[in-house]
Parts: structure tokens; C-alpha cells; sequence
């Protein structure tokens, strides 16, 4: 480990922060250089963390502590009876967490110079962005919920103003009917109203446990016991999931994912693969490790709460994937495509999350399930920051996100079809892209163990992923050229691949989605001490590594779950190629010709009417309450008697004021004496 | 009343300091020139000055604490410099109103 690694990985980006102004009064490409070196900079401080996580052991000034290392450098907060340290928690996990977000979001750093070239504000974007990496580095390395709430809000922040970024709602940055303002603040509205649970669980937590760290909550059980006593445990749970449900979108608050695609594609890469929803799914993995330690400590007491919050989970995580699918099969811009499938991919993690819970009082079904997850979440930050990026790389070729004006662009932009095609490849799942390995691991860990009600509708939903994936492609880069482009290239302007610094991230992130596949067996390696601390011999990886790695991939190539795996690609490319691809049917025709499947398409493309709902619901209930009470209270009846009112009791209270120094002194005096008899009488 | 004869030099002192402070509240109640109102502050502030002494011997009768010695030579200090400043507004308002009455200076009135 480099010196203070897990402290300079969160400082370093926030310290840089304040620093940008200076920078570009000297050059701008000075500034961006810089940006993008802190960006690298974290990064490698980051990965210098991996070692020592693998050999079990960090070594800090000649003393060796074992892995989970809670590291405490101050008394954050000093109170008697609140003594809250200052603390980084360097095990499996955050690490895992701090080089997905330090990786990615270097990449996509070093594509915004070229992307955002000539942008007004890019002083404040990079300002913006090196403060979102470095308060969701923050967010998965502290070891207190506190302090991993205070990057919760900061990454909320971050989100609200880069998805705003184009805070002066220019026409052509609107998205449908919302403007990018209007975007910034329904995510973060939506996302306050999940951690607003998340905290009062959090402050409940603290009431009966007396502390916020996370060795110290697993390392004594009692606060549970209280709880379930009280009977409100899994009202607490419940509450705590309020808040990865409004940061990674889940069913009830994921209408504000979509909407987040108004700002520049680089924050929505940046969003949906490394910092923001992510930081939902760490917490839903950081407190299962927790819970896991106190189930197998407590037992029975904690069960049937246990058992409600993970079904929660599970079905949430489970009804939300196919419900997002369901809307990406109909979205009509590349960007909003592939934030339904992010919400959708998210799912699958909760989802397989929310089973691991279930499967506690099995060890070895736990494992595999909660590695399946968590390598979901590399895998899906990889091909996810590529395809948004790509999609960048089309939108800044040609200058709309709109999939009706693009088609035909895989003789224009090569590379990109190529890099996007790894990406989509990935995405739904075909071997060898890493999406099929984490994705066949999901469905293997759900098969096994009987968990077929989610296992059927997780497969339902692949093969709408497939669907949509291929219909993106196919409607993007296949079929005819559109009039969009053709008036483009009247003009001059030629849609081409984009220049180097867009190439060299989106050719790396291309080999990453390609090859991170093959490391599975790594990541369950690397999770050995995170599962021997919560007491599980995880011994899965044998003494000749190279027959560990044959023995994963002869497994997972010859398990039953690779034919579903199959069917599902099969099936749903089919129809993509049908439909989009090759051009046998024209989908609009085939759709407006089935009544019933019209109504289906109004429905998904309404996005089930919630958020229409909602809208009407909240945002339109609260402006006519607003109106009502102004209407009258403040402009008739009302106001009169308050004015009125107000007036006459000024005009009587003012006599006092008589500007003879003694009178006013006399007050004093009073007042005095009557503070004295108030104390007298009060002791 | 006996008892008043026996106090010790600490409540002697406190006192002292209270009668001092309500003598300075009267005048800076009742008087109506500028000069004595200031004569009743400083009063006041000598009353409480004594006090801080007069409290930390009754606290610790043998040993003299430094801290409320240290306080109250930086109160007399402090009251130095407020008696300046007041002294400099009283010139400046009587060049103004040509009286020091503040019966007759009433601009804050209603």
C-alpha cells in the first residue's frame, strides 16, 4: 500500500477541487490535464490497495493488522457520549468499490477533454465531477455510517448539479418536456425522499447501539436484540433500504433515473457505472456482511425480520429489473435505452442480493450468490461506462440522442459500431463478455438453489435485454441512413469516429468488457478475508490457481443454466435481427396493426403511467395546495387581517419606545429583576 | 445580624460587590447627565470586578487562583479602554446637542 492510500483516494479529488480556478487562469489545457491526473493519481493509490487485501494483511508504521483494518486517525467528533472517530474501513469490499469508481471514472475524465472541448462551464464541471469521485471514495472506504452519509448526500449533490449542468435550459438540451434544471431536481428530490429512511434508520440504529461503525455494530449483537424486542426491527431495515432504493432507482423511486440523461453523457456514464447508483447496491452488499455476522451470532431471535427485509430486497430488485426492461424495449433515445437497462441491471443485483440474505443459514450458497452480485457491479460499471460513452461518441458525432435520427452510421463510424458492439455484446450476456460470466453466475446461484420464482423472472427479463440491446444497435448503426444524417451531410458535417483521447477510453474500457469475464475466480479470491471476518472458510480458491481458473470455466460452460443462457440470447436477438437489424419486418407497422399490442406500446412507452402518477399526484397536488392557501390566505380575506392586524399592534408597541435613555434603562432593570426571580423560583 | 460580623473575607467582599452594583445601577438609572451615567457604569464594573476576586476566595480560601486574577486585571483593562470610547462619545454628542441632558437628546424617540 502506498502511504495513507485509503485517505488520499477521498482527500485528494476533494482537496483538488478548490484548486481549479487557479488552474485556468493559467492555461486550460493545464486545468485539464490536472483534472484528469487526479483522476489517475486516486486511482493508482486505489489499486496500490489490492496486495495487501490479497495477502490478508496491511502494514502501518512496523505494525501488521489483519484485514477487515478498521483505520481511525481522529476524533471526529469529540462530544462525551458521541464519540465518533474519523475512520477508514480498508477491506474486501471498499476496495473492490474504490478501484471500480477510481478506474472508471478515470477513463471517463480523460474522454470528457475531448468530449466537453469548448464547453462554457468546464472549470465548474471539473470542480463538480473531481468532488463526486472523491465523496463517493469516501461513501464505500468509511467504516461509520455517518461519515458514509455525509458522502451519500454529497454524491446526491454532485448528481443534482451535473445533471443540471446546462443550468441555462438551452432548447436543444431538453429532454421530451423536462429542462435539464427541471431533470437536476426531480433526481434529487426523488433521491431525498429515500435517504430521509435512510438516516432516521440510521439515528435509530445509533439510539440503541450507541455507535455508527460497522466492525462495532457487527462485533456486538445486542442493539439487534433490542430492536427485534421492540418489534421494529424490521421497520428499521426496512427504513435503511428506503435509501439504496432512491440512489440505485428501485420500483418506487426510479422514475428519476431516465430523466437524469439531460446532462452531458460523460456524468451519465459516470452516474451509471461508477459513482452514483452504485453507492446503493454497496450498501445493501456492506450491511449484509453485517447482518450475516449478527444471524449467525443471534440466530433464530432475528430471523423472521431478517427473512421480510431480503424477500424485500429480492422482489424489489427482481420486479424492478423486468419493469425497466419492459420500458427500454420502447424508448426512443440511446441514452434513455440504456439508463432503463441500467435500473434494470441494478435490479439484478438486489435481486441476487436480497436471495444471498435468504440463503444465510447456508454458508457456501451465500458465497456464491453474493459474489455473483458484486461481480455484476464490476462487470455492469465496465460495459456500462462503454456504452454510454459510445453513445456519446454517436450523439457528439451527431448532434442528437434521438434513435429515429440515427441508422446506418456502421459505415461512418466504424470503430465506435465495433466498441459499442462489445458493449451490447456484454450486456446481453454472450460469451465471452464479462456480462455473461457475472449474469450466468446470477442465474447459476438462483437455479441451485430453488429459487425459481425470481430465477424465471430475472430470465424473462435477459431476453427482453437482448431485445432492447440489439434493437439500440440495430436502430443506431443498421438500416437506413436517416434524413437527420443526410441533412448533415449536406452540409459538410460527415458524422466520423471521434478523436484520440475518446478512442483510447473507449478501446480500453472495449478490452475491459471483453477480458474482466475471465477474472471471476480472482474476485471470489479477493473476497477470502471479507468472508473469513464474517466466518465463512471460504476456501475456494485451491493451491494451483491455474486449475482453479479451468475448473470455473469448465463449470460454467457445461452447468445447465449456459442452455437458458442460450435460449434467452437466441430468442431475443431473433427478434431484434427481425425487427431492427436485418429489416424483415417493419416494427411500426406491425404494431399499429394489433390493438392489443398497440396498448402494450402506449402503456411501456407511458413507463407504466407512474410516472405520469406521480406527477399528477405529488408535483401537481403540492402546487394546488400551494395556490389554494395563497389564494386565500395571502391575496384575499386573510391577508387583510394579518396587515390589519400587524399595523394595530406596532402602532400600540411602539409608544413604549419614548427615547428617554432612563425609561429604557428601567426595561433593563426589569428585566433583570425579573430573570433573577425566575431563576430563584426555579431552583 | 451577629453572623454578617463573622463572615470570612471572601463574603466580605461579595458583598461589597453587590452593594457596589446596585449603587451603579441607581446612578445609571436616575442620573440624567451623560458623565455620571459613565460614573455608574464604572461603578458597576468595579463591583463586578471585585466579585471575581471575592468569589474565587470564598471558593479556595488558602490558595489564590490565578484565573480570576488574570480576569480581572483584563477586565480593568477592557474597562479602561470602554471608559476611553465612552468619554469620546460623550464629546462628540455634546459638540452635537450642546447639552449632556438626555432628556434633551431623545433622537431615537418614536
Amino acid at each position: 500500500m502506498l502511504p495513507y492510500a485509503p485517505w488520499i483516494v477521498w482527500i485528494l479529488p476533494l482537496a483538488m477541487m478548490l484548486t481549479y480556478i487557479i488552474w485556468e487562469k493559467i492555461s486550460y489545457k493545464l486545468r485539464d490535464a490536472i483534472a484528469v491526473l487526479t483522476g489517475f493519481t486516486a486511482a493508482v493509490f486505489a489499486a496500490s490497495m489490492i496486495p495487501d487485501v490479497i495477502n490478508g494483511y496491511v502494514v502501518i508504521e512496523g505494525v501488521k493488522h489483519t484485514i477487515p483494518f478498521d483505520w481511525k486517525i481522529a476524533n471526529w467528533i469529540p462530544v462525551p457520549g458521541l464519540e465518533i472517530s474519523m475512520g477508514v474501513l480498508v477491506d474486501p469490499l471498499s476496495v473492490f468499490m474504490a478501484n471500480i469508481v477510481a478506474w472508471i471514472s478515470s477513463f471517463i475524465l480523460l474522454y470528457s477533454i475531448e468530449y466537453l472541448h469548448g464547453d462554457r462551464g468546464i472549470t465548474r464541471y471539473w470542480m463538480l465531477v473531481n468532488f463526486f469521485i472523491g465523496v463517493m471514495e469516501l461513501l464505500v472506504l468509511s467504516d461509520n455510517l455517518l461519515a458514509m452519509f455525509f458522502g451519500w448526500e454529497g454524491v446526491g449533490f454532485a448528481s443534482y448539479a451535473l445533471i443540471g449542468y446546462w443550468y441555462e435550459d438551452q432548447k436543444r438540451y431538453w429532454l421530451g418536456p423536462y429542462s435539464p434544471s427541471h431533470c437536476g431536481m426531480k433526481a434529487f428530490i426523488t433521491t431525498r425522499i429515500g435517504d430521509v429512511g435512510l438516516m432516521a434508520g440510521m439515528l435509530i440504529i445509533f439510539m440503541y447501539s450507541g455507535t455508527f461503525n460497522f466492525v462495532e455494530l457487527a462485533s456486538n449483537g445486542s442493539w439487534v436484540i433490542s430492536l427485534a424486542k421492540d418489534g421494529i426491527l424490521t421497520l428499521v431495515l426496512l427504513m435503511l433500504f428506503l435509501g439504496p432504493i432512491g440512489k440505485s432507482a428501485q420500483f418506487p423511486l426510479h422514475i428519476w433515473l431516465p430523466e437524469a440523461m439531460a446532462g452531458p453523457t460523460t456524468v451519465s456514464a459516470l452516474i451509471h457505472a461508477a459513482t452514483m447508483v452504485k453507492a446503493g447496491v454497496y450498501f445493501v452488499a456492506r450491511f449484509t456482511l453485517v447482518l450475516f455476522i449478527l444471524y449467525n451470532s443471534l440466530g433464530s431471535v432475528v430471523l423472521p425480520s431478517l427473512h421480510i427485509f431480503f424477500l424485500t430486497v429480492a422482489w424489489i430488485g427482481a420486479f424492478t429489473a423486468f419493469l425497466a426492461a419492459s420500458m427500454g424495449m420502447v424508448a426512443n433515445q440511446i441514452k434513455k435505452v440504456l439508463a432503463y437497462s441500467t435500473v434494470s441491471q441494478l435490479g439484478y443485483m438486489f435481486a441476487i442480493l436480497g436471495v444471498a440474505g435468504l440463503l444465510m443459514n447456508n454458508p457456501e450458497a451465500f458465497v456464491d450468490s453474493y459474489l455473483a452480485g458484486v461481480s455484476h457491479l464490476m462487470s455492469h460499471a465496465i460495459f456500462k461506462a462503454l456504452l454510454f460513452l459510445s453513445a456519446g461518441a454517436i450523439g457528439h458525432a451527431i448532434e442528437s440522442y434521438m434513435l429515429e435520427d440515427m441508422g446506418g452510421l456502421k459505415k461512418y463510424m466504424p470503430q465506435t459500431f465495433i466498441v459499442m458492439l462489445a458493449g451490447a455484446l456484454a450486456l446481453s450476456g454472450v460469451p465471452p463478455f464479462n456480462g455473461f460470466w457475472s449474469k450466468d453466475a446470477i442465474l447459476h446461484a438462483l437455479s441451485t438453489e430453488h429459487v425459481f420464482t425470481i430465477y424465471i423472472v430475472l430470465a424473462l427479463t435477459a431476453v427482453l435485454t437482448v431485445f432492447y440491446t440489439f434493437r439500440m444497435m440495430g436502430m443506431a448503426f443498421y438500416g437506413k441512413t436517416s434524413r437527420h444524417v443526410k441533412h448533415l451531410i449536406e452540409e459538410g458535417h460527415e458524422p466520423h469516429d471521434p478523436g484520440i483521447f475518446m478512442s483510447i477510453s473507449l478501446w480500453i474500457l472495449a478490452i475491459g468488457a471483453l477480458t474482466s469475464g475471465f477474472f471471476m475466480p480472482s474476485i471470489s479470491q479477493f473476497f477470502t478475508p471479507a468472508f473469513s471476518w464474517i466466518g465463512i472458510n471460504h476456501e475456494v480458491f485451491l493451491k494451483i490457481p491455474l486449475f482453479n481458473y479451468l475448473s470455473f470455466y469448465v463449470s460454467t460452460l457445461t452447468s445447465t443454466t449456459l442452455i437458458t443462457s442460450i435460449v434467452i440470447i437466441i430468442v431475443g436477438f431473433t427478434f431484434a435481427w427481425g425487427f431492427y437489424i436485418a429489416g424483415r419486418w417493419d416494427p411500426k407497422s406491425f404494431i399499429e396493426a394489433n390493438p392489443i399490442l398497440k396498448g402494450i406500446w402506449t402503456f411501456l412507452f407511458n413507463r407504466w403511467y407512474i410516472n405520469a402518477f406521480y406527477y399528477a399526484f405529488f408535483v401537481n397536488g403540492t402546487v394546488f395546495v400551494s395556490r389554494f392557501f395563497f389564494e386565500t390566505i395571502e391575496t384575499n380575506g386573510g391577508g387583510d387581517i394579518l396587515k390589519q392586524g400587524y399595523s394595530r399592534f406596532a402602532s400600540w408597541f411602539r409608544k413604549i419606545q419614548t427615547g428617554y435613555l432612563r425609561a429604557n434603562m428601567s426595561y433593563i432593570v426589569l428585566g433583570l429583576a425579573f430573570i433573577m426571580l425566575l431563576y430563584l423560583w426555579l431552583i | 445580624m451577629l453572623s454578617i460580623l463573622n463572615m470570612s473575607n471572601g463574603a466580605i467582599l461579595v458583598f461589597t460587590s453587590l452593594i457596589l452594583v446596585i449603587l451603579g445601577l441607581y446612578a445609571v438609572v436616575t442620573k440624567k447627565n451623560l458623565l455620571k451615567i459613565i460614573i455608574g457604569m464604572e461603578i458597576m464594573a468595579t463591583g463586578v470586578n471585585i466579585n471575581f476576586i471575592g468569589l474565587s476566595l470564598l471558593k479556595s480560601p488558602r490558595l489564590i487562583d490565578p484565573t480570576s486574577h488574570a480576569l480581572t486585571i483584563i477586565s480593568i483593562l477592557l474597562d479602561g479602554a470602554l471608559v476611553g470610547v465612552a468619554l469620546a462619545m460623550t464629546l462628540v454628542v455634546y459638540r452635537k446637542f450642546k447639552t449632556l441632558d438626555t432628556d434633551k437628546i431623545r433622537k431615537l424617540k418614536w
